[in-house]
């Protein structure tokens, strides 16, 4: 079957590494870490984002959770949810890169705690630091080309804006903006994040020719998660097989797709 | 003895410890948590010679699920 050939076939590099799923998904939110496990499987994603947080004295906190994650044998991506600062961020990052291994970072840091927009300034400030001490940035960012190319100037090769507010699942708000930071870009990695809330926000998202989506509340809150997730993977598949495929130019006006000629009863309209 | 906040709680402990014996101190018995001291990474290379003063603000952090 042609998914199955595909599959095999369509593998992308991201971060150093090849991978056949372009859907990253998060691991919060779930009703319950069993939940998560068999939406994380069913979703194929191989790149699963997680977090730090403060651990209580004398008892394991946290560690029933990354049990599971590191039995799944998929690429993590610790991000620095919470901070409102370059600093705060990148010592996030240092402490994330010893706990879980990977020089790998989803870089967030918050301007505006309504909107949990990112503060463009610090981001930028906090990338070029993580790069220099040897982190793939994964930054998470708005649609501002602006933003987007100051992240690529300080060796950002990755790009992450979002579709619209964190859990807001409100899909792409500016998708003109989404497309215009993949023309500029043609060679850095793209995804979506935040904000897609249906499996065809995720599908609109590849078929603007973007590289993955990454997305947790759209599955976690579904519900049925673990459906939910097999709906994304399919979707995803099918907004990048529709990018590769090339989509047909719209035309102002109609135009039959059965063949006019012979048609029967012909008569022309006035 | 010194008064400290470790992940926002105030703590005492003895005057003149190191990070590890910090970590003991306060009994944590797990592995797989980072630490940070007045919101600087330090390393569990840098354990031994990194001196917990009076006032000093630690986070000590686990993994969690993430989006």
């Amino acid at each position: 079957m042609t998914k199955h050939i595909k599959q095999e076939t369509d593998t992308w590099e991201i971060g150093g590494k090849t991978l056949h799923s372009r859907l990253l998904i998060g691991s919060a939110l779930y009703p319950s870490p069993a939940n998560m496990e068999d939406a994380i499987k069913t979703s194929g994603a191989q790149i699963v984002t997680v977090a730090l947080r403060r651990q209580a004295a004398g008892e394991g906190g946290g560690n029933q959770f990354w049990d599971i994650i590191k039995s799944m044998g998929i690429e993590v991506l610790p991000n620095t949810a919470g901070s409102h600062s370059a600093k705060e961020a990148i010592t996030t990052a240092q402490m994330a890169r010893e706990v879980f291994g990977t020089n790998w970072v989803k870089l967030e840091v918050i301007g505006d705690q309504y909107n949990l927009q990112p503060d463009p300034f610090e981001t930028v400030k906090a990338a070029e630091a993580l790069i220099k001490d040897g982190f793939e940035v994964f930054p998470y960012t708005t649609d501002d080309l602006v933003v987007a190319k100051r992240l690529a100037d300080v060796g950002c090769k990755i790009l992450m804006p979002w579709g619209s507010p964190i859990g807001s699942g409100r899909g792409l708000m500016n998708p003109s903006n989404l497309k215009a930071i993949r023309k500029q870009f043609p060679d850095l990695q793209l995804i979506v994040d935040a904000g897609i809330g249906k499996p065809s926000d995720a599908t609109q998202a590849m078929e603007l020719g973007y590289d993955g989506v990454l997305l947790n509340s759209a599955i976690a809150l579904a519900q049925d998660p673990v459906k939910m997730a097999e709906a994304f993977k399919y979707a995803v598949e099918a907004g990048r097989l529709g990018y590769e495929s090339g989509t047909m130019q719209e035309r102002e006006f109609a135009s039959p797709s059965t063949p006019t000629v012979g048609t029967p009863f012909w008569h022309q309209f006035k | 003895m010194i008064e400290v906040s470790v992940n926002g709680e105030l703590k005492q402990l003895n005057e003149g410890l190191n990070v590890s014996q910090m970590i003991e101190a306060l009994n944590y018995k797990t592995k797989g948590f980072a630490v940070a001291v007045n919101t600087t990474f330090v390393a569990i290379t840098s354990y031994e010679k990194t001196i917990i003063k009076s006032g000093d603000t630690i986070d000590i952090l686990a993994p969690v699920q993430g989006g």
